[in-house]
């Protein structure tokens, strides 16, 4: 036995050292591997983004913030959003327009000599062609078109070209053309696509939806050259660009779902911006010598939405007293410092015809004004009711916030968090009590919401009007359908701003929605990157510099 | 991980069949039965994918469209059909290797999984390198040091592994050894400096770059690896050393180890000369099937470390509602299991010479 | 209590319990188990294991007594507090007292394995004792369904079950059980395969008893020492999938405290308030090693076989 003893002892080191020594080899690798300082590289724009709900790059059926920004640095469209204020435009592929007297037709004079990456020439018939397919494919953005009488019976006759550069829009109504310029020509629809290109890679009559759900076929200071679903994403300046050439070569989009990722890849030096910080994060950055904060307010609201159809929330009251349950001041400085800013009309700030600041968000948290409103409803004991939110970061807290002020008036919520498909999904089929949601408009103008959010053309179940908010919460008020009609053909600028100021009081007492914030697009960017330019509705790369 | 300990004694308990008539037999019955395993999942897979209340519809139309454009998309995607046609067309698409369109990516299920997996099986190959290395001399040393320290230190070790959640693991260890220390590289798995510089050949990033000859971002890629590797490597390390040390236990105890002392051989060549080459394929199967659970590890591992693989993609398909793609998905970590299992089987048949 | 007295007196008792010859059935039960509790305090980590499991078991039942503040209350104003004399634990993104969420947390949590256990044990027990007792199409079969199910890794197949009912607790259970019953059963039919050779089955059999009669009466119960090793280390693989669907957000539902669910709150401010992602995470990690722990000794105890 003595000898085992012994013999093992000896043996014991040795064992011990082969793992030991797996450690040290370990460590020795990784500690080489480091790199020190990791820079991103000079000639290119490095971001992390949360990409994961890029699904296509068609225009006529991508519907969401990251394409969207994708597709507006690679795909010119007629004219574009003034990056210095988002309420004018200017010219892009359009180099001018002019307006008949009667606002009824607007004149696109395009831009000579401009190719497609492809090498064929631009013309107004690519521009035609475009605008055309997006209304006869059908996806939610013909709705862009449809909205304003370019129909799939009407858009051959009201969309033509006189000859190979010139493109007119003949109106049914007398829009204000500052709208339609806003709404269609500087929209990713009247994004100007390669027809020859597409129509060679045509599969079954889909004009080119399949080809173009994995690359883009048009001009812009940018191509996109790669698209790793969920990975990354590499745009290259494009040689042959009409215009001024980018001074970043590239543009490398990473997809970083976590925040907190995207923040330690930013303060490491590894992504010149980051994008989807949360508010903890950019309190901490902003003290950082390496990292500016920039913030700029876009045009997407968070909202309590009530399905009005029955139970309590059918009553103006009820709906007038959860407004009272919303702590926006409180919510306002904590979690959505950074995030938003509190905004109770469905106007945003910035937009044509919206209230202001103050106007535009008269409520604060007052449980008696509160609990007073419930018995004049009737719920003097309150009543019991269901909240469904989705995976948007602040939807959680805010939604526990309200749960708790609820309970103390004697309304319980419960709350369910599901996956965001299925929140669209219960929403649209009128199937829920409340829900959290945020909805974008794409014009700087009140009409943009109130045409959506407010306006219900048919309330009917079987009307399916599923692409208005405001049916989904089966709410219609005809008086305020018809303001809305007439506040959108007002010629006068002041009526109309008084027209709309009525529509966001009436619709702040008694609509279907409690608007809580308007959302800020924050980011954090390396100060050795140079003019980040943005709005609420584009943000131009190709004006970045290092 | 402790069903790992359950498959994993399934096959130690029952080593082989008894009067088998012949390998023909044998291997048509085998045959049959995964056949038959294999169908099951698919039907599995397709139920819960159709149970899913998630709207497949809306995900293609986006939130805007029209009711009319509505019903035209349900029908081409083939959701008015009876449930047991869809059926029918599902297994013959797999029959053709065909799970459909994944409707996040636009691209076919295949497609995706094929340029999402190489990065999967690059993760859990260098964190079962890294469970082996460790796992094995620790669960000798145990065996050998039985109920001394170091044998409690590797069962403390050990169950510490089986019972950390390795998000958890994966969030700490990326704030201490990436943001704190600075010692490995961030999530993703290359930096963007190199990500473009290289063609995939194999898609592994680690082979593809030694390939070429760019020493500098194999260095890159390997700092990426190490700390998701390391951490899903726990669960496998204590797997791998609790098994290892039974089989030990068990071989240390019979008599030839005597004998072998007895004639004067040396305590270390008895256990790895002689010990050790018989529980060699024990561990080898061992080895397979924590290879099988590092898969799983590896979606929440994913979702932590930002790695473009195959467990991420099941997550974001499950979040998105794209039913195609996590039926495909899930499918095909069944399919593995089910082929790592079997080889086990085989392999044990083969080699293990109590079951000849 | 028709059962023998039990003697007070401390020297009575342990007379009686290491009797050489048992007086009843009773006393020899009696005397296993005192066996097996020595074994037991003989083997440390297990012991240890076990206080753990008493303590958070503890800690759940008197949560109300143990918790310092209200679980539900908000206070935006004291967000993100660090540990302190008021907060021991520091408080959430909304100004929750994090200690008392981690208390009412133990109750979800054990609430999560203990019902698991509940649905799993018989399901497993019944499907794997018949198959492995009938044997033959119906083992066949039953053999084939396990198969499927074990062919999915569990939180692959809880992932999916659970996207399939909705989230929330109850779902979770049922999702978790699902993906947890087949090593049961599988286990169950091991053990069955096995009794059904010896000769007091044969015996039993030949005095007439009913298929039925004898899985319930004479099988089962032989399963159950197995049974019971594998569900208390099946513990920690359960506590590890409830929190990962917590973590995704498909367990439980806010404002509950679940562990999980907590965590994955916390993972926003993890540069931050570190603690906030920390302290639920140690809390999963503690209770299912504990489990780990435990299970490890009473195998030892109970199945000496896979020592």
């Amino acid at each position: 036995m003595a000898k085992q003893d012994q013999s093992t002892e000896t043996r014991a080191p040795r064992a011990a050292r082969y793992l030991l020594s797996s450690v040290a080899a370990v460590a020795a690798v990784c500690a080489a591997a480091t790199t020190a300082g990791a820079a991103t590289p000079k000639n290119a724009l490095v971001m992390a983004w949360n990409i994961d709900a890029i699904s296509t790059f068609d225009p006529a059926q991508v519907g969401e913030v990251v394409t969207n920004e994708i597709l507006q640095n690679t795909c010119d469209t007629l004219v574009d959003f003034d990056p210095a204020d988002e309420r004018r435009v200017v010219p892009l592929f359009a180099e001018r327009w002019d307006v008949s007297p009667d606002r009824k037709e607007i004149t696109f004079h395009l831009r000579k000599g401009a190719k497609f990456p492809s090498g064929n020439p631009v013309t107004a018939e690519d521009v035609l062609w475009s605008l055309r397919r997006v209304v006869k494919l059908n996806f939610g953005n013909a709705a862009t078109l449809t909205e304003y009488g370019f129909t799939k019976d009407t858009v051959d006759e009201r969309i033509v070209a006189p000859d190979a550069n010139t493109v007119v829009f003949k109106l049914d109504k007398a829009y204000p053309t500052t709208l339609i310029l806003q709404a269609i020509a500087a929209n990713r629809v009247a994004a100007v696509m390669d027809m020859k290109t597409i129509m060679a890679n045509e599969q079954n009559g889909d004009l080119g939806n399949k080809y173009l759900g994995t690359r883009t076929a048009c001009v812009g200071p940018y191509k996109l050259t790669r698209w790793n679903a969920g990975e990354s994403i590499v745009l290259e300046a494009n040689e042959g660009y009409w215009g001024k050439a980018p001074a970043l070569k590239r543009v490398l989009i990473r997809h970083v779902a976590e925040a907190g990722t995207q923040r330690l890849l930013l303060g490491q030096g590894d992504v010149d911006v980051a994008r989807d910080l949360t508010p903890e994060d950019v309190k901490d950055l902003e003290a950082s010598k390496d990292v500016s904060i920039l913030k700029v307010l876009r045009p997407q609201l968070f909202f309590w939405n009530f399905n009005v159809a029955d139970g309590p929330f059918s009553k103006e009251k009820v709906r007038l007293a959860m407004r009272y349950l919303i702590d926006y001041d409180g919510l306002g400085k904590t979690i959505m410092t950074y995030l938003g800013v509190p905004r109770a009309s469905f106007a945003q700030l910035g937009a044509v015809g919206a209230l202001d600041e103050k106007e535009g968000q008269p409520f604060k948290l007052d449980l008696e004004k509160a609990k007073q409103l419930l018995t004049e409803a009737g719920y003097p004991n309150g009543f019991e009711a269901s909240l469904i939110f989705g995976t948007l970061p602040h939807s959680a807290p805010i939604a526990q916030s309200v749960q708790q002020n609820a309970s103390k008036i004697g309304v319980k919520l419960s709350l369910e968090r599901m996956a965001n498909a299925q929140l669209f999904s219960k929403v649209r089929g009128r199937e829920f009590q409340s829900a959290m949601l945020a909805w974008q408009t794409g014009v700087p103008d009140a009409h943009g919401n109130a045409s959506r959010l407010v306006f219900n053309p048919d309330n009917r179940a079987e009307a399916k009007q599923t692409q208005y908010p405001s049916w989904r919460s089966s709410y219609q008020d005809l008086a305020l359908n018809a303001k809305i009609d007439e506040a959108l053909l007002e010629a006068d600028t002041a009526k109309r701003d008084a027209l709309y100021a009525e529509i966001q009081k009436d619709v702040m007492a008694k609509g279907p929605m409690a608007f809580m914030f308007q959302m800020y697009n924050i980011a954090g960017v390396r100060k050795d990157l140079k003019d980040w330019s943005w709005t609420g509705f584009k943000t131009y790369y190709a004006r970045t510099s290092k | 991980m402790s069903e790992v300990a359950e498959v994993g004694s399934r096959r130690f308990a029952s080593p082989g069949r008894k009067g088998l008539p012949s390998w023909v037999w044998a291997t048509g019955r085998t045959i049959i039965s995964v056949a038959v395993t294999l169908f099951g999942l698919a039907a599995l897979t397709f139920f819960i994918g159709r149970l899913l209340p998630l709207d497949p519809v809306a995900a293609v139309l986006g939130d805007n469209a029209t009711q009319e454009a509505y019903d035209a998309m349900y029908r081409q995607l083939g959701l008015d059909q009876p449930l047991w046609v869809q059926f029918a067309r599902y297994v013959w698409g797999i029959l053709h290797l065909d799970f459909g369109t994944a409707l996040t990516t636009g691209k076919p299920v295949m497609e995706d999984i094929a340029r999402v997996f190489p990065a999967t099986i690059e993760l859990a190959s260098v964190a079962i390198i890294i469970g082996t290395g460790f796992g094995i001399p620790m669960g000798v040393l145990a065996a050998m040091y039985r109920d001394t320290w170091i044998d409690q230190l590797s069962r403390v070790v050990g169950l510490i592994g089986y019972s950390a959640p390795n998000f958890w693991l994966g969030l700490m260890g990326l704030v201490l050894f990436y943001a704190t220390l600075g010692w490995v590289a961030g999530p993703g798995r290359i930096d963007f400096t190199y990500e473009f510089d290289l063609e995939p050949v194999t898609g592994f990033l680690l082979i593809d770059s030694a390939m070429a000859g760019n020493w500098e971002m194999f260095g890159n890629a390997f700092s990426h690896i190490i700390l998701p590797a390391s951490i899903l490597a726990f669960g496998a390390f204590a797997y791998i050393s609790r098994m290892t040390r039974s089989f030990m236990i068990e071989q240390l105890s019979q008599e030839y180890v005597v004998t072998a002392r007895v004639k004067g051989l040396s305590w270390s060549r008895t256990v790895w000369g002689h010990a050790f080459r018989n529980i060699a394929v024990q561990v080898v199967t061992v080895v397979a099937l924590s290879y099988a659970f590092l898969l799983e590890g590896a979606v929440l591992t994913e979702t932590v470390f930002a790695w473009p693989g195959f467990g991420r993609y099941l997550t974001n398909a499950l979040l998105a509602g794209d039913m195609n793609a996590v039926v495909g998905c899930t499918l095909l970590v069944g399919v593995i299991f089910v082929t790592l299992n079997l080889l086990c089987d085989l392999l044990y048949r083969v080699f293990d010479p109590r079951t000849r | 209590m028709s059962a023998p007295p039990l003697e007070t007196s401390g020297t009575g008792l342990k007379a009686w319990l290491t009797a050489p010859i048992p007086a009843s059935p009773f006393q020899a039960r009696m005397q296993q188990l005192s066996l097996k509790w020595w074994r037991l305090k003989a083997n440390p980590s297990a012991l240890f294991g076990l206080a753990v499991i008493v303590l958070i078991v503890l800690a759940a039942l008197f949560a109300p007594l143990i918790a310092t503040h209200d679980i539900y209350a908000q206070d935006l104003g004291k967000r993100l507090l660090r540990p302190s004399a008021a907060h021991w634990l520091g408080t959430d993104e909304l100004g929750r007292d994090i200690f008392s969420r981690l208390v009412f947390g133990a109750r979800i949590t054990l609430y999560i394995a203990l019902l698991t256990a509940i649905i799993v044990a018989p399901l497993g027990l019944i499907i794997g004792t018949t198959s492995g007792y009938l044997g033959g199409w119906v083992d066949i079969v039953l053999m084939r369904v396990v198969d499927v199910f074990l062919a999915f890794p569990s939180l692959v197949l809880a992932l999916a079950f659970v996207a399939a009912l909705g989230p929330g607790i109850e779902n979770a259970i049922i999702a978790i059980a699902l993906a947890a019953w087949p090593p049961i059963a599988r286990l169950a039919r091991a053990e069955t395969l096995s009794i059904r050779k010896s000769d007091y089955i044969a015996a039993v059999r030949l005095q007439g008893a009913s298929p039925l009669r004898i899985i319930l009466g004479h099988v089962v119960p032989m399963c159950i020492p197995s049974v019971v090793v594998r569900l208390t280390l099946n513990m920690a693989a359960i506590i590890l999938t409830a929190a990962g669907l917590g973590f995704l957000g498909l367990g439980a539902q806010p404002p509950s405290p679940e562990w999980g669910a907590m965590l994955a709150s916390g993972r926003e401010f993890i540069l931050t308030n570190g603690w906030i992602a920390a302290i639920p995470g140690t809390a999963i990690l503690i209770t299912s090693l504990a489990f780990n722990l435990f299970g490890d000794g009473l195998r030892d105890i109970l199945d000496p076989r896979h020592g």
